[in-house]
């Protein structure tokens, strides 16, 4: 038997129900009465788990990098370890790979110590470590044979090639590559023995939005391809955009984990209704003798929190009821930076929140 | 360890290296073009007048007239050592490079050559070998002076010959002194900073880390850039000696010892620049130390100036500098041939090898902290 807890889409109050992993229940709000069908989600088995952290823990000097978290990794899933600059991310990560020690806690991939099967599991995996240039003068193709011979076991270079999309630049100086084609190397290098696990730290930093978009196809394929996915990032949109299951990791310690869905549900605040250049004066205070969660964002927008879907078609009716005159509307779900910022009270970017 | 990661990690080195035209240039240009500065600078190329000394046991009117056409050329100065001066001992005493002693009964043989065609009479020209060049062109003017007066005394019958004496051929020049040195400072400044440009470039772009998660190990890495690191002092060393030798006609013993010394330098300031990438660690910053410690040593260990020159603290501060027995073993072992002393120079080199490269190999981390 396992508990969940659930957020009532109605009234918005939080409940729990319980059952087997994996069954699908009908449950009902013990506060509103609403009836509905969740599924509980499926434990996670041993044999099914990529990566297992337990305790882990970094320590420099009187910094705490990295502050006893535990979490894992299912095979197959991208997993977003997600947090601004300096949360730990990268310490955690790199310790997972086995380039930095840990001050305590154990790491497992795909079910061996690495303390003690590293030289194995590096057969394994495949790391795009942050920042990463490679050998600026050998072509994209020299560097994909360099790495592969490292390997015993090695993927098709071409296949990874045209996979990657970088048969148009394989005879091209790494030096000559633009941002994007260097991170997409960087992601094809990771490749070259065919990995189980893929890590990928900070892959889209500084790319522009085509670029990043072209890279976050490549993470995606990789994930229909089979591999398991370990990505860091301090985009949101990135780890919207691409994670199964996301951790969010603020001063050392991981302080929300699970789908975006299950995090949206969670920790946020339900969806924004925003209404563009309202003419009607005093809209707001009627909106909220209606009952409704209004505010004034300036120029005559307002924003109104909505709970649950159908609070809509109460906004929009009141709005036409009381003869509020606008421009538009929009309706904004929750998002992980806001999330980020509830959780925190920073943003995403590192800038505090006053 | 496995030779097929060791050898795939050495061809992508040498291909990185063949395309960087700043590296080749620093390897192979830049020696080269010091070479031929100091060349241009100590063989005398850039003279207009060459001095000639000259003896003259005739002191007779043909003799005198020989002398006055060989400085009317306008490139030659003549300087009369006077017939009482042992030449040898002159040569020995001044450093004469160059000096014709005009033997005695020169214009008695001249007059009888009239008479009996088959006398002659040859100028004795002694010449330092190690100023080759310098002495092609004094030779030259000096046979066309010859040939001028043959041709006006008989017509162009060879009254008027040159003995050609090599002086003092135990005293070696500049060039044999500079080019072992030359040697011994390219070797440094490849392996330090080839050392620096992997431990901080490389991990600054974070290959390192990206290699302690492959197969390849610390022992395999290691050893294929030395033998990178051997090919390239191999490969400067060469082009060395081959400049020495085809353009300043130096003579170069390639011996055991000296292959030795080659090898235990690239082990040295390979080392050497792992210990200096490994505190400092920036990279323009590890550069900037790598020059501090590298161009000093240079001046001081008598790379291209004798020890002797230098103030006595200074001379004793260049016999703690690892590079002042790295150029002092080659010069022994492939020029002067002084093998006893090569031998004490090279285990002087094989010790300090030993000892900087393994505090590199140990201090190095690829693991970070």
């Amino acid at each position: 038997m396992m508990e969940k807890k659930f957020k009532c889409p109605d009234c918005g109050k939080v409940a729990s129900y319980s059952g087997m992993p994996g069954e699908i229940k009908t449950v009902y709000c013990p506060y509103c009465g609403s009836k509905g069908r969740a599924r509980l989600p499926e434990l996670k088995h041993i044999e099914d788990l990529a990566i297992e952290v337990s305790g882990l823990r970094k320590i420099y000097g009187d910094l705490v990098a990295v502050n006893d978290i535990s979490f894992s990794v299912k095979k197959g899933e991208i997993f977003a370890f997600l947090g601004p600059n300096g949360a730990g991310k990268t310490t955690t990560v790199e310790i997972i790979e086995s380039i930095r020690q840990p001050t305590a806690g154990t790491i497992k991939l795909s079910g061996k110590d690495i303390k003690t099967h590293f030289n194995d599991i590096k057969k394994n995996i495949g790391v795009l470590p942050q920042e990463f240039h490679s050998f600026e003068r050998l072509t994209v193709r020299e560097t994909l044979v360099y790495f592969s011979k490292l390997y015993k076991k090695r993927a098709d270079i071409n296949k990874i090639i045209e996979s990657m999309d970088l048969k148009s630049c394989e005879k091209r100086l790494y030096k000559n590559l633009s941002g994007g084609l260097r991170q997409r190397v960087g992601v094809a290098i990771a490749l070259v023995n065919d990995p189980d696990i893929v890590f990928l730290d900070e892959p889209t930093t500084g790319l522009d939005p085509k670029a990043r978009r072209d890279v976050w196809n490549v993470i995606a394929g990789l994930r229909d391809n089979g591999k398991t996915v370990f990505l860091t990032t301090h985009y949101m949109e990135e780890a919207e955009y691409l994670a199964d299951h996301i951790a969010i990791i603020h001063k050392g310690k991981i302080i929300a984990e699970g789908s975006l869905n299950e995090l949206i549900e969670r920790y946020g605040h339900g969806s924004l209704l925003r209404i563009k250049r309202c003419k009607t004066d005093g809209a707001v205070k009627t909106l909220r003798e209606k009952g409704f969660d209004a505010s004034s964002e300036g120029n005559g927008d307002i924003a109104v929190k909505i709970d649950y879907k159908d609070r809509v078609l109460d906004v929009l009716s009141n709005l036409r009821h009381e003869c509020i005159e606008y421009e538009s509307i929009d309706i904004r779900r929750s998002n992980l930076e806001e999330i980020f910022l509830q959780l925190t009270g920073a943003k995403l970017t590192g800038e505090e929140i006053a | 360890m496995r030779a097929s990661v060791i050898a795939t990690d050495f061809v992508a080195s040498i291909k990185t290296w063949s395309r960087s035209k700043g590296t080749l240039f620093w390897t192979l240009a830049f020696p080269i073009m010091l070479i031929l500065i100091f060349g241009a600078i100590f063989s005398g190329i850039g003279e207009t007048e060459y001095t000639l000394y000259i003896q003259d046991l005739d002191d007779s009117e043909m003799s005198r007239s020989f002398i006055e056409s060989l400085n009317g050329t306008g490139a030659i100065k003549t300087k009369i050592v006077t017939s009482s001066e042992n030449i040898t001992l002159y040569i020995d005493e001044n450093s004469i490079d160059r000096l014709v002693v005009i033997p005695k009964g020169y214009e008695e043989s001249i007059n009888k050559s009239f008479i009996d065609q088959n006398t002659s009479v040859n100028l004795s020209f002694y010449l330092n070998p190690g100023e080759q060049t310098s002495n092609q062109i004094v030779i030259s003017i000096v046979s066309s002076v010859i040939q001028s007066f043959n041709m006006e005394i008989t017509g162009g019958r060879n009254v008027i010959g040159i003995d050609q004496i090599s002086t003092i051929p135990e005293e070696f020049t500049f060039f044999d002194f500079f080019l072992p040195g030359m040697i011994g400072f390219t070797i440094m400044q490849t392996c330090v900073y080839g050392s620096i440009e992997r431990n901080t470039k490389f991990r600054k772009d974070g290959i390192l880390r990206k290699l302690l998660t492959t197969p390849i190990t610390r022992t395999e890495w290691i050893l294929s850039k030395m033998l990178f690191m051997l090919f390239l002092s191999f490969v400067s060393t060469s082009l060395i000696i081959a400049v020495g030798v085809i353009v300043y006609g130096i003579s170069v013993h390639i011996t055991p010892l000296m292959i030795i010394i080659i090898i235990a330098t690239s082990f040295l300031f390979s080392g050497l620049g792992m210990l200096i990438g490994r505190f400092v660690k920036d990279e323009e910053t590890a550069d900037t130390a790598g020059g501090a410690i590298t161009f000093p040593m240079m001046f001081l260990a008598g790379t291209f100036f004798q020890l002797e020159m230098m103030p006595e603290f200074l001379q004793a501060f260049a016999r703690v500098l690892p590079l002042y027995y790295v150029n002092e073993g080659l010069r022994n072992a492939m020029t002067y041939m002084n093998q006893s002393e090569a031998i004490l120079n090279t285990i002087a080199v094989v010790i300090f090898a030993g000892v900087f490269f393994i505090a590199g190999v140990l201090l190095t981390k690829w693991k970070e902290d």
